[in-house]
């Protein structure tokens, strides 16, 4: 086999299109430590790609080796593959570039005094000759797939392959927020983003600006003692990890994960795990086929993730999947729960989701009163500001350890880097460093500018902190004690109240709904718990006089043998009572009072586990690839959470007052107070919203007022 | 038909009466009470009937002044509203049926409603049938006399233990079980079990014969639970006498303003008496369940204490219960002779009452029960001291009131 066909061959797999070239290029600019990076297209790459950075550059006499095949100056030995902190580290791409293309790569040390150049064509490799340029390495690939003409007939337009390149720019530029980006296609300028934003800002410009209300900001940390507080796994692996965040409210979700952003070490992976840990985060907050919009930018040693598992680079492997899941997930509730999530009404018909699609009409944004995750509480309960990271700080600590070629990451700066946000910890409570608690206030960076993620804080003196600024609104709009304003009832099945920031519109069912099922699963799980399936409570049962008989097929028995546990926890005990037969020995007592029938309720919920196999390895395999003996450890504790969450749903569709049903202004009161008192309020389980709200600015433009 | 009635003696059966009236109904006379106005030997009655498809209930008033019988159908709704709107003033009421119009005039008001053709009015279960013949469709299977104190009695012990619930699973019903002298009835909604006792007089030969000995013989029917509610509106001077036929698919009462005694002669309606009242009700089909098996009968601990005492404790431990968390903890003490009740709701409170007992036997325990289910029972004994007998924590408890008052209660299990 000639050098030529295995190389293209390799290129296959690394060189699919257009977008596959500029990924490459950028991840090798960066690993350069460049700070700047522009990338120039011509017909959607088809024609042109160049990339041109500032990095360290290749000294003249090594120019060959960049173009050839297994030369890459990042691995020097086997073992570094276990650690791998730069972007690339096989050594393939470039020589897969140049053997479908033609490709001129053109560099400069900064202490060499001129550029010099090698081109390849196929084949064909010219010896480097001197050229003109500054400090950096500018890299050139002209008409991809010249010498392989079915891949080339197989390239889309050019427009298409253009957006493909942009958003690979995007991925990569969002993870990066120290470096320079700029887009230029046929000669216009589709990106410009510049160097040290901090992660926040970078964030919002590749996302939209409009879309800032509609964000949450994110960040944890798990450094030293790791997995001895939280999980039973990992005590042995303990090693650091962060993550910074932007969590988007169910209004944004959309029907693709195209607005998702998911970063391990800046590298945009598509994780299974990570995936996973985001679906349950935003579990009953959105329909299920929905994506959240987000992005999430998870920090760990590269010692304890495998990245070296598919030439796209795009899949990892965790030595520790619990650490990560459960951080991410932790992470990522903690925020939506402490955000309102109220959608806006905005003009007819169109939503805060609609106008994301469509950036040019953002003024369905304006009106937005407050930035979500702002909170507004009475300062008692005042949760402290989402603990802001300083963005910039965070990413600099990686960055600067990150020099081309050497691959070890420096974890003390690193630590130094979040050490100002950590908590003091109060009385050597271990625990209390690794989960960020809501009611301790970080102190900010002293000498960090404030970014736009920096929250007012909190004026020591304890004075009732100022309510988010609602532009001019503010001032006009009436003080309202949120707690006394009155709630109608309207078509037995709505209610409406108003709330600082407008009129609230709210499904009874589906706030009740939301409000049984928060409560359960608090007394379940724990309020503290969030996202650790393990056992802390179980729910009051009443037993019954003779077991209530329920009719089961074998597989339903064999469902409910397998969900005993959980059902237990939730106050269900069965028995067996031979063939064909099933009792109730007790029931749920909270089901019990709202008039759930036993029998019916058990029926229904053994007939829906059997068929959709509840509680079987089939959803722990779905949710983790390859289970390695962790992983197992993980996809268990998963599958139980899942079933858990499946009864509480079923309970608390059950157990609310349906659509139709009269309430007295007693429950009426009873509903809204709770609806303050909850977390996630805003969706019903199922993830449809339980409430809408019509803003007093979109009133007020309604009337003409404005 | 033209009368002149007390508005208070009228009102209150139209009160009751509407109560078994469907409020709404597609055809409107279903809607309708049903005045009967009869002059038998220059005494004058007015029966105000009325019935939906379960229940019926005719009430007979003799404060009345029938200068010409006839029958006339009327909004139940509009009657009842007009005699309360009648001023205080008016002793009496004058209702004069014109073709379809009904005249009602009360001191200085005067109400002209729309009459239905009494033929409109669907028919009421034979009570005289019921019990005056000895085979047949609408004949009688028992039937016997109580005193109206004792009936009332055994409906109000067992008639709070069904379930509360319209659930096409619960027993929406009591069971009634007459076997010679001695008449039971027992109420279940599956977490608790209520059974109450008592034994009938010596029943009156021939008062109402059922043939082929249809007083002694056995029977059990389960009764609607609205029946029975209904029921407890109608009981009057406690001694006075009920009588209960039960047919294949109905039950009636027939109320008197007086006690039956033996040896009546023929009148199968009571002896010359005419009830006050007759609730009649169909039945509820389908077996009652063996309750029998779950009175438990292996205690090894008992407890007396008042039922004053306990219902004020039981009322103090549950203002700290929420639907989630209903249970209160009893916790026995033998040493002590008392027992502390404690509730704890998430996020309210909890709470301690001690209690001292008459009297204790047996190991400590501590037992979790709904106090509601406690609650409920103290209301309907009326006796100063009740008996506990228990087996374990995860096992019934029973609640003993003399020989006449069982109940049983299945505990809750409160999480640690
Ligand atoms: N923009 C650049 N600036 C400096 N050096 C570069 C640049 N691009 C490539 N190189 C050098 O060329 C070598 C080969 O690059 P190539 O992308 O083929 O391999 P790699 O980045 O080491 O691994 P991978 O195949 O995983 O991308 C790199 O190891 C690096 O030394
Ligand atoms: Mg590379």
């Amino acid at each position: 086999m000639s050098p030529l066909l295995a190389s293209q061959i390799a290129a296959g797999e690394v060189v699919e299109r257009p977008a596959s070239v500029v990924k490459e290029l950028i991840e090798n600019s960066l690993d350069a430590g460049a700070t700047r990076i522009s990338v120039e297209l011509e017909h959607g790459g088809i024609e042109l790609i160049r990339v041109i950075d500032d990095g360290v550059g290749v000294p003249e006499h090594e120019l060959y080796l960049a173009l050839t095949a297994h030369a890459t100056s990042k691995i020097a030995e086997v073992g570094d593959l276990d650690a791998i902190a730069t972007m690339g580290f096989r050594g393939e791409a470039l020589a897969a570039i140049a053997s479908v293309s033609r490709t001129s790569f053109r560099s400069r040390p900064r202490t060499q005094v001129a550029a010099a150049e090698i081109s390849a064509e196929g084949q064909t490799l010219s010896p480097p000759r001197p050229a003109g340029g500054p400090p950096g390495t500018s890299v050139t690939v002209r008409t991809l797939f010249f010498n392989t003409p079915a891949r080339r007939k197989f390239l889309r337009t050019p427009q298409t392959e253009q957006g493909r390149c942009a958003d690979v720019v995007r991925s990569i530029a969002m993870a990066q927020p120290n470096v320079a980006f700029t887009l230029t296609c046929d000669g216009r300028a589709l990106l410009d983003l510049p160097p040290n934003q901090t992660a926040r800002e970078r964030a919002l410009d590749i996302l939209g600006r409009e879309l800032e209300p509609e964000l949450i900001e994110i960040s944890a940390d798990a450094l030293d003692t790791l997995g001895t507080g939280g999980g039973t796994v990992g005590a042995a692996g303990a090693s650091p990890i962060a993550l910074w965040g932007l969590v988007g409210t169910p209004a944004v979700a959309r029907a693709t994960a195209a607005g998702q952003f998911v970063y391990i070490n800046g590298r945009p992976v598509r994780d299974k795990v990570l995936q996973h840990a985001l679906k349950e985060g935003y579990r009953g907050l959105i329909e299920p086929g929905r994506q959240p919009t987000c992005v999430l930018l998870v920090e760990m040693d590269p010692g304890a993730v495998d990245v070296n598992v598919h030439p796209a680079k795009s899949e990892v492997r965790f030595r520790d999947s619990s650490v990560v899941h459960g951080l991410v997930l932790r992470s990522v509730r903690r925020g939506l729960a402490t955000a309102d999530l109220t959608p806006r009404v905005a003009g007819a018909g169109s939503t805060a989701g609609a106008s994301w699609n469509n950036r040019a009409s953002g003024s369905a944004f304006e009106s937005s009163p407050a930035p979500l995750g702002s909170p507004a509480s009475p300062a008692l309960f005042r949760p402290a500001p989402a603990r802001t990271i300083d963005a910039a700080a965070f990413a600099s600590a990686f960055r600067e350890v990150r020099p081309a070629g050497n691959a070890s990451l420096n974890f003390p700066a690193l630590r130094e880097a979040l050490a100002p946000t950590r908590l003091a910890p109060p009385s050597g409570d271990a625990s209390s460093e690794n989960v960020p608690s809501p009611s301790a206030s970080p102190a900010p960076l002293a000498d960090t500018p404030a970014t736009a993620a920096s929250l007012p804080t909190v004026p020591s003196t304890g004075a009732t902190p100022v309510p988010p600024a609602v532009g001019s609104m503010q001032s006009d709009a009436p003080e309202i004690e949120e707690s006394l304003s009155p709630a109608l009832q309207v078509f037995n099945s709505y209610l409406i109240t108003q709330d600082e920031h407008g009129v609230l519109i709210i499904d009874q069912h589906a706030l009740h709904e939301r409000v049984m099922y928060e409560r359960l699963l608090a007394r379940i799980v724990g309020p503290d718990q969030r996202g650790e399936p393990g056992a802390v409570g179980v729910l009051e049962r009443q037993a019954f006089l003779a077991p209530v008989p329920v009719a089961v097929t074998q597989r339903q028995r064999e469902a409910a043998e397998r969900l005993r546990p959980t059902l237990e926890r939730l106050g269900i005990e069965l028995d067996d009572l031979g063939p064909g037969g099933m009792g109730v020995r007790a029931f749920t007592s909270l089901l019990l009072e709202r008039g759930v029938e036993p029998g019916e309720f058990v029926a229904d919920m053994l007939e829906r586990a059997a068929e959709e196999g509840w509680g079987t390895e089939g959803k722990a395999a779905n949710a983790m690839p390859q289970p390695s003996p962790i992983d197992a450890l993980v996809g268990e504790r998963v599958v139980v959470e899942a079933v858990l969450h499946e009864v509480l749903d079923m309970m608390a569709c059950k157990a609310a007052v349906k659509a139709g049903e009269r309430l007295s202004d007693m429950e009426l009161a009873e509903l809204l107070a709770l609806r303050q008192r909850i977390e996630r309020s805003s969706n019903c389980p199922h993830g449809r919203p339980t409430s809408i709200r019509l803003s007093i600015r979109e009133l007020e433009k309604r009337f003409g007022r404005v | 038909m033209k009368i002149i009635a007390d508005r208070a003696a009228l009102m209150e059966a139209a009160n009751l009466v509407a109560a078994v009236v469907p409020a709404r109904s597609p055809s409107p006379a279903l809607s309708c009470l049903k005045l009967t106005a009869e002059k038998h030997g220059g005494v004058g009655t007015l029966t105000v009937a009325g019935t939906d498809a379960e229940a019926s209930l005719e009430m007979t008033l003799t404060q009345v002044d029938v200068s010409q019988p006839g029958v006339a159908v009327v909004s139940a709704e509009k009657l009842k509203q007009i005699l309360g709107a009648v001023a205080e003033g008016a002793p009496t009421i004058t209702m004069e049926l014109d073709g379809d119009q009904c005249k009602i005039t009360g001191s200085h008001a005067k109400f002209r409603i729309f009459a239905f053709p009494a033929g409109d009015y669907p028919p009421f279960p034979d009570f005289a049938a019921a019990i005056g013949s000895a085979t047949g469709p609408g004949a009688a299977r028992s039937t016997f006399i109580h005193s109206a104190g004792g009936l009332l009695a055994l409906v109000t012990r067992t008639v709070f233990a069904t379930a509360r619930e319209t659930s096409r699973y619960a027993i929406n019903g009591v069971l009634l079980k007459r076997d010679g002298r001695k008449i039971e009835m027992v109420a279940t909604d599956g977490r608790r079990l209520a059974l109450s006792r008592s034994t009938l007089k010596p029943q009156p030969a021939g008062g109402g014969a059922g043939g082929s000995g249809g007083e002694s013989t056995p029977v059990s029917c389960i009764i609607p639970t609205r029946a029975l509610n209904l029921l407890t509106r109608l009981a009057g001077d406690p001694e006075a006498s009920v009588r209960i036929a039960v047919t294949d698919n109905r039950v009636f009462f027939a109320f008197y303003d007086v006690e039956l005694k033996g040896k009546e002669g023929k009148d199968a309606s009571g002896g010359g008496q005419s009830p006050r009242a007759i609730l009649s009700s169909t039945l509820v089909e389908g077996t009652f369940p063996p309750y029998e098996d779950v009175i438990p009968k292996d205690h090894d601990k008992k407890a007396t204490t008042g039922r004053d005492e306990l219902s004020s404790a039981v009322r103090q431990a549950s203002v700290l219960t929420n639907e989630e968390s209903r249970g209160i903890r009893m916790t026995f003490s033998g040493k002590n002779k008392s027992v502390r009740l404690s509730s704890r709701a998430p996020e309210l409170g909890d709470s301690e009452i001690d209690l001292g007992l008459t009297a204790y036997e047996g190991e400590d325990l501590t037992i979790s029960f709904n106090p509601a289910f406690i609650a409920d029972a103290l209301r309907a004994v009326p006796e100063p001291e009740v008996m506990w007998e228990f087996k374990a924590s995860n096992k019934p408890g029973v609640m003993k009131v003399g020989a006449e008052f069982l109940y049983v209660i299945m505990p809750v299990n409160l999480p640690e």
